[in-house]
């Protein structure tokens, strides 16, 4: 028996076993990506760096829409492998067995949604996705429990959420509200992840894309307690958040306060614009509410119930969404097509006959003018007869068909009958109505209805629908004699300026010259006896304007419009005051339009008695 | 003057300069795993880098005492050394555990493991029993002997508990087959006890451990293949069928060849061999596969299909296998540099343990294959030449020791870088001079020095 050669055994047992650690060496490391990418998986991590949201300043640069941090704790269910309920419910402060509920209710809803495809409600919770735990912790409660969240291996952790503060207790309805996304934008839209706010109405929701900044994403390498221990591959894949521009608005944060400081207690609204750029100065919805009440989710759920069951309809904003006939102010239109359609001249005279349609005493009026101070209501349905019959026609009927058409066509240039689009979300906004022959063919049925028959539409009354903004355009529109830009709230996206569509000049296909004869009309309104709307005049500048009093179906009170600009020549200001089941436009509307004027030229206010009775006012 | 002159000369120093490299990459592995920024000098005796190298300079010191001691010392004394390493082995037994294992000797940070020592007493005093049996006369008694003396240590270890030493205590198994010593005297006793044929030796008791060898392979094959079906020309069969079909083919082969070619004075029992071995075999396989499927409970079922990888639990039983794969996996060719261990270093401590039992992960993480290649490639020159130098002795007692110390070696190496890259199963021991660790150091440095010394005096030993 040759023992010698038993050393080749031992010998082949260590090459062997040599070879073969070394085939399976080279297998993970060099041609097995499976191991590289586990080793991705355990050490480094991908965190996303979510921008402040913008912040939001007036046209005086006062910073209306700011940031406050609170905090939601997340859970990643995966990574809580070892974890002590009892002592985490000792640390927030939960009974232990609300602490297993609050799981397996992360469990059963957060991952649920509507499965656009089958119409069903399915589960894509996910282990490995972190999920808030307990929503909208204060700095000062966050603060107590963050340190000890390293026990729980990167299972628990704190993630800033950002929530609104609004230093001025106004302007709600132009701001909006945030409030948590939803699963199906979380999954239509990578940016969101659950626990964060997303816009829901307002300036909020419609530059959301903008507000919310662009995500910046950082690589790390990190320990076992998910703790970040230096940056992945010295940054190079690391990009940075880019937080939002500044949103500059048009809105005057000061006469916005006074607006709703000068409605309080009444319905209604005010509008401002800016002619000369379309700038929002002011849009004030009473009764309106704190925004504060809607910022974060506590306050959201405290809050919103009550919001939305009140009677007075806070959440509800007026200027775009309520839609009121016109009434008087509607005259102004009247005046200038049938100036442009020739039909009358400046100087043209019809007599006030009661007959036909009502109207108060006052002197014959003997130009367009003075048909406007008086707001003669059978002057102006003499008028527009002959701009809705023009003889071009057999019949009355036919002829008026023709008619309505051609004045339909001036009143779309005047951007009304269809949403002006401001920038706040377009669903939450109405266009109002203004009828064409379709409509009266449809609901009146061919060749059943003449002037005669629609003649109210002459004075603002019947079908004629308008939001008070497109009431405030229609000012801004004659103090620009002739041309309007669609009103905006954002003036400025940064100093890139406002979008591109609120450049634009809508010019309206009425000469220059028949604006003077209306604006004259509009200055007696306020400055000529006999004008209705002599409340609202000041010494300093011209203002002009014209009242509307709206008929408000039998025994409701009417309501009481006024439209005006000042100063006159090279105006500042265009504004509509619309207040609800007041009376007469000059008795409240035009009173609250002088204020505001004087508020936003001045600054200061003159007749203090005015302002007093009108703020203690309760209608 | 004289006698150092000749201990220098004779001193082997490829195996010299291969063992003080491998200290070198141990302190510098140990360093960048538990590298502290705060603290980064290499001789900061609060970090575990500044103990390493404390410990490699006193191992260096006691290997220096031990050239200077003569060989034959070790030879005389090796029954008090075992005896005494015993004592130790019992009475760590009763001090604290650390980590759940009653292993240490000491107080905290300065304990040692007797059980790293007595793996040296053990290869020295079974160097010195081998030594003095006549192979020709073996008996039942020697073959007792030598696996009472293998198993009193083994057993004591498996007290603290310490299942990787105890692992370690079957290498000798190999030794002892390289020495010749059989396991017939058992074998034949249970053999003949039937009667139905004579042997006087037998193929199974000579060859003994390769045997064991081969049927662990066998039954890792058939758990492997147990639950994986194999498709083979559009036929799905189970594994387990797979491999009796193949055996029996074999089986075939060799009954043919056997009959063609087979001595007719020895056909007879050689039948009789191939015909029980094929039966031992096949119920083998089939009843490993039955009692996998069957009878094991589930935990176990568990265990064992994480270990032969038909199952994954990266979170749970596989925790630590799974990360110091990964970190080895994402080493790449290249490595991610020195100190770039994301996965495996200290700091991250995805691994735990990884500065002594999961030391190879952050080496190869680091240094890549290419690395990895080399301390491999540097380990198998180690043991190779342990294994040289041990063929070249002219006395038993040197070589069977120095046979010893090279299987130690593999052994050590084999699991430890086996269970980094999943080919064994977790076990925890240390790997020779790179872990971390001041008793694993020591006793592979006596080892090595011993085996330096007993070299360096071969040729005073006549023959």
């Amino acid at each position: 028996m040759n023992l010698e050669n038993r050393k080749y055994f031992l010998v082949g047992l260590v090459v062997f076993t040599g070879i073969l650690f070394l085939s399976r060496l080279a297998y993970m490391q060099i041609f097995d990506p499976t191991w590289s990418r586990r080793a991705t998986e355990i050490a480094e991590r991908r965190r996303e760096i979510i921008p402040p949201r913008g912040t939001v300043f007036d046209r005086n640069w006062n910073k209306i829409v700011v940031n406050q941090i609170s905090y939601n704790l997340m859970v990643v269910e995966e990574k809580l492998t070892t974890f002590d309920t009892a002592s985490f419910a000792k640390l927030i402060g939960w009974e232990k067995s609300e602490v297993r509920e609050r799981l397996l209710e992360i469990k059963q809803n957060e991952g649920y949604y509507l499965n656009p495809a089958t119409g069903k409600r399915e589960s894509n919770f996910r282990k490995d996705r972190p999920y808030p735990l307990i929503k909208d912790l204060s700095l000062e409660e966050i603060t107590q429990i963050a340190p000890f969240l390293g026990d729980y291996g990167g299972g628990i952790y704190e993630e800033p959420v950002g929530t609104r503060y609004y230093p001025y207790p106004n302007a709600a309805n132009i701001f909006g509200y945030m409030s948590e996304v939803n699963q199906e934008e979380i999954e239509k839209d990578p940016f969101y992840r659950p626990g964060m706010n997303i816009g829901r109405s307002g300036i909020e929701r419609s530059y959301e894309a903008v507000l919310r900044g662009i995500k910046g994403v950082r690589y790390i390498v990190t320990d076992a307690t998910a703790h970040e221990i230096k940056p992945y591959a010295d940054k190079k894949f690391d990009t940075l958040a880019t937080p939002s521009p500044n949103l500059i608005l048009g809105l005057d944060i000061n006469l916005q306060a006074y607006g709703e400081e000068l409605m309080k207690n009444k319905k209604g609204c005010i509008v401002a614009i800016e002619p000369r750029s379309g700038e929002i100065l002011t849009m004030v919805s009473s009764p309106g509410y704190d925004p504060n009440l809607l910022s974060g989710r506590k306050n959201i759920r405290k809050n919103y119930p009550a919001l939305v069951s009140d009677p007075n309809l806070p959440l509800f904003a007026r200027p775009l969404q309520a839609e009121y006939p016109p009434g008087s102010i509607f005259k102004l239109l009247q005046s200038l097509i049938c100036l442009q359609e020739g039909k009358i001249r400046p100087n043209s005279v019809f007599s006030c006959n009661k007959t036909v349609v009502g109207c108060h005493n006052h002197p014959t009026a003997t130009s367009v003018a003075k048909a406007i101070q008086y707001s003669c209501n059978p002057y102006f349905y003499a008028a527009v007869r002959k701009v809705i019959q023009p003889n071009l026609a057999n019949t009355k009927e036919q002829d008026a068909e023709i008619g309505l058409e051609n004045w339909y066509t001036y009143m779309t240039a005047f951007g009304l009958g269809k949403k002006l689009n401001v920038d706040i979300d377009f669903s939450a906004q109405r266009g109002g109505l203004i009828p064409n022959a379709h409509y009266y063919n449809r609901y009146l049925g061919k060749g059943n209805w003449s002037f005669s028959t629609i003649c109210s539409i002459a004075i603002g009354q019947g079908e004629i629908k308008m939001t008070p903004l497109q009431m405030a355009n229609i000012a801004a529109m004659i103090a620009n004699r002739g041309w309007f830009i669609t009103p905006h709230f954002v003036k400025s996206i940064g100093n890139k300026g406002p979008r591109a569509v609120y450049l634009k000049k809508h010019v309206v296909p009425i000469n220059q010259q028949h604006f003077n004869v209306v604006i004259e009309g509009m200055r007696r309104v306020v400055y000529e006896p006999g004008g209705t709307g002599s409340e609202a005049r000041s010494a300093d500048y011209v203002v002009c304007g014209k009242t509307g009093t709206v008929q408000n179906g039998k025994n409701k009170k009417n309501h009481s419009v006024f439209i005006a600009f000042a100063p006159k020549d090279n105006p500042k200001i265009a504004l509509a005051v619309f207040v609800e089941n007041a009376g007469a436009g000059g008795v409240w509307a035009a009173p609250i339009a002088g204020l505001m004027i004087e508020k936003y030229l001045k600054k200061s206010i003159v007749n203090l008695e005015k302002e007093q009775l009108i703020k203690n006012t309760k209608l | 003057m004289r006698t150092k002159d000749r201990l220098f000369a004779n001193l082997d120093l490829p195996l010299l300069i291969a063992v003080l490299t491998l200290m070198f990459l141990g302190v510098l592995t140990v360093y960048s795993v538990t590298y502290n920024p705060e603290s980064p000098s290499i001789l900061s005796m609060g970090e575990k880098y500044g103990k390493q190298l404390l410990w490699v300079g006193i191992s260096l010191f006691v290997g220096l005492l031990m050239l200077l001691i003569d060989a034959d010392i070790y030879r005389k004394f090796a029954e008090f050394i075992y005896l005494g390493c015993l004592v130790l082995l019992v009475i760590v037994l009763f001090m604290p555990p650390v980590h759940g294992a009653r292993a240490w000797l000491g107080i905290g940070g300065l304990g040692i493991q007797p059980a790293e020592f007595a793996k040296i007493a053990t290869a020295l005093y079974l160097a010195k029993i081998i030594d003095q049996i006549n192979l020709k006369l073996q008996n039942l008694q020697t073959v007792v002997n030598i696996l009472v003396i293998l198993a009193l240590p083994g057993f004591l270890v498996a007290l603290q508990p310490d299942a990787g030493t105890l692992l370690v205590f079957s290498s000798f198994l190999f030794v002892m087959y390289r020495e010749g010593i059989s396991f017939d005297p058992l074998l034949l006793r249970i053999i003949n006890y039937f009667r139905v044929v004579r042997f006087k030796t037998t193929w199974l008791g000579t060859h003994f451990i390769p045997f064991l060898f081969f049927t662990l392979i066998l039954c890792l094959m058939s758990l492997l293949l147990s639950n994986t079906p194999i498709h083979i020309l559009g036929l799905e069969l189970p594994g387990i069928q797979l491999l009796s079909l193949f055996i029996t083919l074999l089986g075939l082969i060799f009954l043919l060849l056997l009959i063609f070619f087979g001595y007719p004075r020895y056909r007879k029992n050689h039948l009789v061999v191939l015909l029980s071995a094929y039966a031992f075999i096949i119920m083998l396989i089939n009843s490993i596969s039955f009692v996998f499927q069957h009878v094991a409970k589930p935990h176990q079922k568990n265990r064992i299909e994480l270990f032969l990888g038909l199952k994954e639990d990266p979170n749970g039983d596989d925790y630590n296998r799974n990360r110091a794969m990964a970190a080895v996996g994402s080493g790449g060719i290249y490595g991610k540099g020195y100190l770039q261990a994301s996965v495996s270093s200290m700091r991250t401590n995805h691994v735990p343990e990884s500065e002594t039992d999961f030391i190879f992960c952050p080496f190869s993480e680091e240094w890549g294959f290419l690395g990895s290649l080399l301390l491999l490639s540097l380990y198998v020159f180690v043991i190779l030449r342990i294994f040289s130098i041990a063929e070249r002795q002219r006395s038993t007692f040197f070589r069977i020791y120095a046979y010893c110390v090279g299987m130690i070696f593999f052994y050590h190496v084999a699991i430890n870088v086996g269970m980094n890259i999943g080919l064994a199963p977790v076990i925890g021991i240390p790997l020779p001079f790179i872990s971390y660790g001041g008793s694993s150091i020591l006793a592979f440095t006596s080892m090595v020095f011993i085996l330096l010394k007993l070299d360096s005096q071969r040729k005073d030993v006549l023959r």
